[in-house]
């Protein structure tokens, strides 16, 4: 049981994070894949989800952006092809696009307006009778003498003659004596008394007070329950309260023809159903009333149920019970009402129509499927104990879920660090060569340089590197937990890689005391580091122009001919420049990198210069060995001493912030510009055109970066008389000075580095540690003039 | 362009419009079987519309609690049922949609009807068609001509179905017809006229490329509707027959109660919208699938059913479970009965000769397997009519025709004089004399390349060879190269580019070979939608109908009685 606790990641019964469509859950994995997946799919629904997700993807967009750029290139064709491959071009019928409702006619004006027309004529006929009706009415027919109420009803309305009517106008029989001549009391027309109707006082009197009833509640507009039709049955009643005063008597039959009659009858029947509401109506509307509650509730109630079960503790079990006990409640209800509805009038002796069976058949038959569809779907909560149990697995799940994202953020930072590092590396190399300088800010715009938050995060604490293995120690149990083996091992690299790197700081530190302490000793101390770093430089060179003579050919198979690329490679160049005449320092050298010098500033000034062919291909050749060197040295100093900090080889003594340096080029690199101008009518800018000599160079971009550290006059002073001794030596002994001229090199490259550290201790205010640097940098320089004192002997 | 959701939209809003409150859902005959293309009963009951009623049925109650959807087409009759329903309103309120255009004089003799004011809506909503498939319509027309001129109450509701159709696609089209046919003219001509005389409502949002509307004539293809299918669909219609997406199975031997009729409609059958289009083999696997399926989920809810857990797992998938289980009975039930029929009417083999008949040239070699067949007794005796018609449309003006031979060996068979003078009913239907295109031999090079190409190759399955001309007609239609002497347009106006909305509409039927060919054409022809219609929808038997009903009953002085006869019973 314990093991299918642990789920993989993508768990469905998890929570699921990432980049799930919001309609359909479906794990997308990029965000690009996600907006082309919502286009694609869901375009057709809901346009106001579309214009929340766009808001949603673009607020994730500005944050995330810079993190997605790599994982977008690779991964955003993917949906479109599978779509394609999908239709063979065409569009199954089946998949045509939604379409509008087609087209429709009303003709309810026209209809309108004829039918006002028609009912104006009837209400007025009803309404006529009706009043007739009432005065034939009013008065008390019984104590009346009938000659009186003869002559009231002949007042009501004028009767017909009698001789202008010889035959009943209904059917037809001649009148007689036997045969008499009827008048109608409510139009006055004339029929036998076969064809004569008679109209009770009750029924009289119900027609006449419903009237005045429609016409007290006429006030209210809601009078009647077709409100569509209520205003005109008004009209009807409107002129009815006419009451008059006679007081005449007959019998309780009042005479009236056939047509008169209908006319009433209708009237009746209308009166009646407006105040009849059958069983089934009420019945059925309790029904719709829970309907729509349990439509209300239910999704409440399973996003609760769902939610409990997944162990969250957002909503109360209490809470979700009552609520299920509420829906269950009215599921019951509804079964019960529609039963009721089903058997309506079954046991009543005259069984109803059958139509109205089937009616009460087919809502049983609606209500049923809602039941089923509905209440089937209605999943349990867990128990008080499950809950428990489920709060704490979720707990754990939970915690486990943040470690591998955090050991997930991790191994990101990581990377990006490595990347970080090369880059440093790059753009340090590349500040050899200030031509690739401007394109180094580009980089730095889209890379856009994220971990700095984390890694600044980090330096809040004691000591980043202990936080470190701390870490990823954590994430070493958590992994073996996990039985991921491969990522077990993996971080157990970096554990002692880290290891390897704080025992590393923690001498380094240990001696910068010592260094304070004594000055004399301490350069000595310089003096043997340099030796060390010397030798080792020496020895990696060796192995990296092995690598870059094996690996090249490699390289060109892979040869990217991008012009992009050139810049990129114009720095590894600039660097692998550096270190290949440090390596060698000799005229071959030079001559090699004399074309690609040239290549260097046209490819970069502007882009659209026609780069001349022999000399481009050298310059890949060129660059693509470099590239190589460039990037195996540190790759393999990342390896053996340090994942994070490459520059720590030569500054060790000094910050554990790996950012640092960068932050510092950045930031000089900003402020190089009008530097830059300036140095271009300068020498340095003159030495790397006109002489093509690497030391010139270097020792230009030294001057830069002094500039830079607005120590630029030192620094020219102190670094630009090295140049001239090279030069000379260059020519005469190449293998004598070897030794020496290398490590003139690296303290050149060290002076570099640590004015570049002070200019950004300045910059962040930690003067004491500006202080230290300054004096480490005096010293680097009286060894480097001591040096130069040495070679110029 | 979606045909089905055309009609369902006009019916979904009709019912909306009425409100909440339970319902009865007022219909003429023609209306029910529209509306019951696009929806199932529970579907509707889910709008609370709770009874359907014939205007024209009598036995209706007073139920004045109920409110009136009334979706009738606007003919005399319902105008007149209208009006008596209206002066005794039996419901309390009514909504009345008419499926198409209505007279002023019919609104106003319905208005003044209406003294009780129980009238809330008056208004058209073309659904005037029978919706049988996303992209394919019919307006169950049976015997749409009387020889090769129209009836004219035929015309009348073929024209009225026409643009309620583009009504609502909202489609205002040109027009083409094939020359060939006078009735395609006429139908075209009728269109245009109330597609004129009703401006205002055709006056739609202009498309860059107009839709196009082709006039076709089954008289111009005979063959199609002649041959046995093997897609499921066309198959369950050639055997079964569907009927408004009915299947009658009260003649398979031992059917169940339950499965005396049933419903296949892709709208609700996933299996079935899977594999309408799908042949007989690949259906007899899927069905199979389908089983193992239901037989795998089966056991195996009984099985778990042993927690509570599992119990609720069950009653959580119940709904489906149920709808499965429905689907696999019906869908066994029917394959079953097709591959029983299948064997018995030896159908395998009468529909190779049939194919053979119908794309391949070889007269002795047809001859001599027709006259094989002939003599099979397993073979029945529509399927052997079959054979001798389809033999007697592609070898009519054969130097060696054997026509008598055939009608002779039929004879000797003993089938019926009514079959046999099919025959020659077939051959005045859609002989020679009467067809527009040539439908055996190909016209041009590159066809007869193909066809000698295919001849090398050998066919992939020889049962599903045939291609119906329409087909080729559509091809070249949105190709552009459909040529416009033999399809002219309606009018002085033509497509200058390529259409991309077709509607093609054949008189006398279409049939579901090709409803699939159509299907086919819209998956594989980007930016191009057809929709295909006809007076009805065929099989074998409702050709065969089509022509006698249409007054050919054989040669000469028989032929023109029939047409009196015919005429009489009108």
């Amino acid at each position: 049981m314990a093991a299918s606790y642990i789920p993989p990641f993508d768990d469905p019964g998890e929570v699921r994070e990432g980049f799930l469509c919001p309609l359909c859950l479906k794990d997308l994995q990029s965000f690009y894949q996600l907006r082309s997946h919502y286009e694609e799919e869901h375009s057709s629904e809901d346009k106001d989800v579309k214009g929340q997700l766009r808001n949603l993807v673009q607020k994730a967009k500005k944050a995330k952006n810079k993190l997605l750029k790599r994982e977008d290139d690779r991964n955003d064709g993917l949906p479109q092809e599978r779509y394609e491959s999908y239709s063979y071009g065409g569009v199954d019928p089946y998949m045509w696009e939604p379409q509008e409702l087609g087209a429709v006619r009303s003709h309810l004006s026209d209809f309108k307006r004829h039918r006002a027309a028609r009912i104006d004529h009837y209400v007025v006929e009803v309404n006529k009778l009706i009043i007739r009706l009432e005065k034939l009415t009013s008065f008390d027919r019984t104590n009346t003498d009938s000659a009186k109420i003869r002559a009231i009803e002949k007042s009501v309305v004028p009767w017909v003659n009698d001789q202008d009517v010889p035959f009943c106008p209904d059917c037809g029989s001649k009148f007689t004596i036997r045969n008499r001549r009827h008048h109608c009391r409510l139009c006055g027309s004339i029929m036998c008394k076969k064809c004569m109707e008679l109209v009770s006082l009750p029924f009289a009197s119900k027609l006449t007070t419903a009237s005045k009833e429609v016409l007290a509640s006429h006030t209210s507009p809601n009078c009647s329950p077709n409100s569509v039709h209520g205003s005109r049955r008004g009209s009807i009643s409107s002129v009815s309260s006419v009451s008059s005063v006679l007081d005449e008597k007959d019998d309780d039959r009042i005479r009236c023809c056939r047509h008169c009659k209908d006319t009433l009858l209708k009237r009746e029947q209308q009166i009646d159903e407006k105040e009849y509401t059958p069983d089934i109506l009420k019945l059925y509307e309790k029904l719709r009333l829970y309907m729509e509650k349990v439509d209300q509730k239910a999704p409440e109630y399973i996003k609760m149920a769902e939610s409990l079960n997944a162990g969250e503790t957002a909503y109360s079990l209490e809470h979700a019970n009552d609520l299920r006990m509420e829906v269950q409640k009215m599921y019951e209800l509804i079964d019960a009402l529609s039963k009721k509805i089903l058997t309506l009038g079954l046991n009543e002796e005259s069984q109803p129509h059958p139509k109205t069976l089937q009616l009460q058949r087919m809502i049983r038959y609606s209500a049923t499927l809602f039941v089923q569809e509905k209440l089937l779907g209605l999943m349990s909560l867990p128990t008080k104990d499950q809950y428990e149990e489920l709060k704490e697995k979720k707990k754990r799940e939970m915690d486990r879920k943040l470690q591998m994202e955090r050991q997930a953020t991790f191994e990101s930072h990581r990377k990006l660090e490595e990347r970080h590092t090369d880059f440093v590396s790059r753009s340090w190399a590349a500040s050899n060569g200030e031509v690739s300088q401007p394109k180094r800010v580009e980089v730095k715009k889209a890379e856009g340089w994220l971990p700095t938050a984390s890694i600044s995060r980090q330096q809040e604490c004691a000591d980043p590197l202990l936080q470190q293995i701390d870490n990823i120690t954590s994430f070493i149990e958590q992994a073996k937990k996990a039985n991921r083996l491969d990522e077990v091992r993996m971080l157990q690299e970096n554990l002692r890689q880290l290891q390897d790197e704080y025992d590393q700081q923690e001498m380094e530190k240990a001696i910068e005391l010592s260094k304070r302490q004594a000055e004399v000793e301490e350069m000595q101390r310089e003096q043997f580091q340099i030796l060390c770093e010397k030798e080792w430089e020496r020895e990696h060179q060796k192995k990296v122009s092995q690598h870059s003579r094996t690996r090249s050919l490699d390289f060109r198979e892979m040869k990217l001919s991008k012009v992009e690329i050139a810049p990129d490679s114009l720095n590894q160049i600039a660097h692998a420049l550096d270190l290949d005449t440090t390596q060698s320092q000799s005229n071959p050298g030079c001559k090699a990198s004399s074309p690609s010098g040239r290549g260097q500033l046209p490819a970069d000034e502007s882009p659209v210069f026609p780069v001349q062919p022999p000399g481009a291909q050298e310059l890949n050749r060129v660059s693509e060995q470099n590239k190589n060197a460039a990037l195996n040295p540190f790759e393999e100093e990342a390896g053996i001493s340090t994942l994070r900090k490459p520059d720590n080889l030569f500054a060790k003594d000094f910050s554990p912030v790996p950012s640092l340096p960068t932050k510092a080029l950045n930031r000089g690199l900003k402020e190089y510009n009008p530097f830059d101008e300036e140095e271009d009518s300068q020498p340095a800018n003159g030495v790397a055109i006109s002489a093509p000599n690497p030391f010139e160079e270097d020792v230009g971009n030294s001057l830069q970066m002094a500039v830079s550290n607005q120590e630029s006059g030192n620094s020219f002073k102190s670094s630009s008389p090295s140049t001239n001794p090279f030069e000379v030596d260059d020519d005469d002994n190449n293998e004598v000075l070897n030794e020496d001229i290398i490590e003139e090199e690296l303290l050149l490259q060290q002076i570099d580095n640590i004015k570049a550290y002070i200019f950004d201790a300045k910059h962040s205010g930690r003067m004491d540690e500006v202080e230290v640097l300054t004096e480490n940098l005096k010293e680097l320089k009286r060894t480097l003039a001591k040096q130069k004192e040495k070679s110029s002997c | 362009m979606n045909v089905v959701l055309a009609v369902k939209q006009y019916i979904a809003k009709t019912i909306e419009e009425s409100g909440p409150g339970m319902k009865v859902l007022l219909m003429d005959k023609e209306t029910t079987s529209i509306v019951s293309m696009v929806y199932t009963q529970s579907e509707i009951l889910q709008k609370e519309v709770y009874l359907f009623e014939r205007i024209d049925s009598a036995n209706r109650e007073n139920m004045k609690h109920l409110k009136a959807i009334c979706f009738l087409r606007p003919t005399k009759e319902n105008v007149e049922h209208l009006i008596q329903e209206l002066r005794r309103p039996k419901y309390s309120i009514y909504f009345i949609y008419f499926s198409n255009v209505i007279s002023k004089s019919d609104i106003k003799s319905l208005a003044e009807a209406d003294e009780q004011e129980v009238v809330a809506e008056v208004q058209e909503f073309y659904g005037d068609f029978i919706a049988v498939n996303p992209h394919v319509f019919s307006l169950n027309i049976l015997g749409c001509c009387q020889g090769h001129s129209w009836d004219p109450a035929q015309l009348s509701r073929a024209t009225q179905g026409l643009t309620a159709l583009l009504l609502s696609l909202k489609k205002c089209p040109m027009i083409r017809y094939q020359l060939s046919s006078d009735s395609a003219k006429r139908l075209g001509e009728c269109v245009k006229q109330v597609i004129t005389k009703e401006y205002e409502l055709f006056d739609f949002r202009r498309t860059e490329v107009p839709p196009l509307l082709l006039l076709l004539d089954r008289s111009d293809d005979a063959i199609t509707p002649l041959l046995n299918q093997w897609t499921y669909q066309a198959m369950v219609h050639e055997l079964l027959g569907i009927n408004n997406n009915r299947i009658d199975l009260s003649r398979v031997p031992g059917i169940s109660k339950d499965l005396r009729e049933v419903v296949l409609s892709a709208e609700n059958d996933e299996f079935y919208a899977n594999n309408m289009y799908l042949n007989f083999a690949e259906i007899g696997s899927n069905i199979k699938n389908l089983m193992e399926d239901f037989q795998r989920r089966k056991p195996k809810e009984q099985q778990k059913l042993e927690s509570i857990a599992d119990m609720k797992a069950f009653v959580e998938n119940y709904p489906q479970f149920k709808k499965m289980s429905g689907t696999v009975s019906k869908h066994v039930t029917v394959v079953g009965e097709l591959s029983r029929l299948v064997s018995e009417r030896n159908l395998l083999e009468v529909s190779e000769v049939e194919q053979e008949l119908a794309c391949q040239n070889d007269h002795s070699s047809a001859l001599q397997n027709v006259r094989r067949l002939l003599q099979n007794p397993k073979v029945t005796e529509l399927d052997a009519v079959r054979l001798v018609m389809l033999y007697a449309l592609h070898y009519e003006r054969h130097s060696s025709n054997s026509l008598p031979i055939l009608m002779a060996d039929l004879k000797n068979r003993g089938v019926s004089e009514r079959h046999r003078k099919l025959v020659s009913a077939v051959i005045e239907y859609g002989g020679k004399r009467v067809r527009g295109s040539d439908l055996f031999s190909p016209k041009d090079a590159v066809a007869i390349t193909k066809q000698f190409l295919k001849g090398l190759k050998g066919v992939e399955n020889v049962y599903t060879q045939h291609q119906p001309l329409l087909h080729e007609t559509l091809d070249q239609l949105i190709k552009g190269k459909l040529k416009d002497n033999l399809y002219p347009y309606l009018g002085p106006s033509t497509l200058r580019d390529r259409p991309q909305d077709i509607i093609v509409f054949i008189i006398g039927g279409a049939t579901y070979e090709e409803a699939l060919t159509v299907y086919n054409l819209n998956r594989t022809t980007p930016g191009v939608r057809i929709v295909l219609g006809g007076t009805i929808i065929h099989n074998t038997k409702s050709f065969l109908e089509e022509v006698s009903a249409a007054g050919f009953r054989g040669r000469g002085t028989e032929s023109s009685q029939a047409a009196v006869r015919a005429a009489s019973r009108r």
